[in-house]
């Protein structure tokens, strides 16, 4: 690919790992603490969308513009959820 | 970029912006405008699940064995369009299309799917009228849902496309057609244990 060149690591291989990680994500709901569940949850949920965004999307070979586009959103997106968590949580 | 440069590149394609064309640097502008659509969403959805109980139970009736299907098919089709792309760089235009082809069906796969589990889950008599849970489930992935359609529409017109002239272009927007569905991909892969595990 133009931005591309030869992937590190085979598309057939992300593909198996994203595979392994869907069961594992299913199997964490078998751990007896649901806090510490949920948490590996989300953790499984992240390395899949890293995958997705490293190998598929060819982020690593993107430049420094693109991550500030990304990045900007999603810390906003995530601030935002941050500061009116104290208005829902201890209301 | 100056005019001049503009005027020696007729194709909007072949024009750049910090050493990538214009048309990538746009599916990346609007991939972020788009996590702030999912962002703001799934945001709401986890305050007001957390201010809200009894979204345990709600929860227990989604049929968590058709999204893990449906997970896999997604999955799998981020991998077919990835393989669309390295075959339309390798300039092999019968693999691209036969990728492009199996991309679209997998996007139709997952329609039909959903579309099953809505009957389903209407049929016993979860609407979006029900409670907030199943209010922020339909909004979620029906949104996701219309997004998968647009890709698939994308696709399809690019599948008939790859066939036609002027390959070198519809080249670079296998590229970003491809973008846009691993995007969608990621964002059902929060959507996922969002709505069927936590």
């Amino acid at each position: 690919m133009s931005s591309v060149a030869k992937p590190s690591v085979g598309y057939l291989t992300i593909w198996v790992w994203l595979l392994v990680l869907l069961a594992a994500g299913v199997a964490l709901l078998a751990v007896p603490s649901k806090t510490l569940a949920v948490v590996l949850i989300f953790t499984v949920a992240s390395v899949k969308a890293f995958l997705v965004l490293r190998h598929y999307m060819h982020v690593r070979h993107q430049p420094l513009m693109v991550y500030a586009l990304l990045a900007v959103p999603l810390l906003l997106a995530i601030a935002l959820t941050i500061v009116l968590l104290p208005d829902i949580a201890f209301r | 970029m100056s005019s001049v440069a503009i005027a020696e590149h007729p194709h909007a394609d072949s024009r750049e912006f910090t050493a990538q064309p214009l048309g990538k640097v746009g599916v990346w502008w609007f991939l972020a405008s788009e996590i702030m659509v999912f962002g703001g969403l799934i945001g709401s959805y986890i305050l007001s699940r957390i201010a809200a109980g009894g979204w345990v139970a709600e929860r227990a009736h989604v049929n968590t064995r058709i999204a893990i299907i449906n997970t896999i098919v997604l999955v799998t089709s981020s991998f077919t369009v990835v393989k669309a792309h390295a075959a339309a760089e390798a300039d092999d235009r019968e693999r691209t299309r036969w990728f492009m082809l199996a991309t679209v069906l997998l996007g139709c796969t997952f329609l039909c799917i959903k579309g099953f589990e809505y009957s389903r889950e209407i049929e016993h008599g979860f609407t979006p009228a029900t409670s907030l849970f199943w209010s922020f489930y339909y909004t979620m992935t029906g949104l996701h849902g219309l997004h998968v359609l647009v890709g698939i529409i994308i696709n399809f017109a690019l599948f008939l496309a790859v066939g036609g002239g002027g390959w070198p272009r519809i080249k670079h927007r296998i590229e970003y057609a491809g973008l846009y569905w691993h995007f969608v991909d990621v964002v059902w892969i929060f959507l996922f244990p969002l709505l069927y595990l936590a």
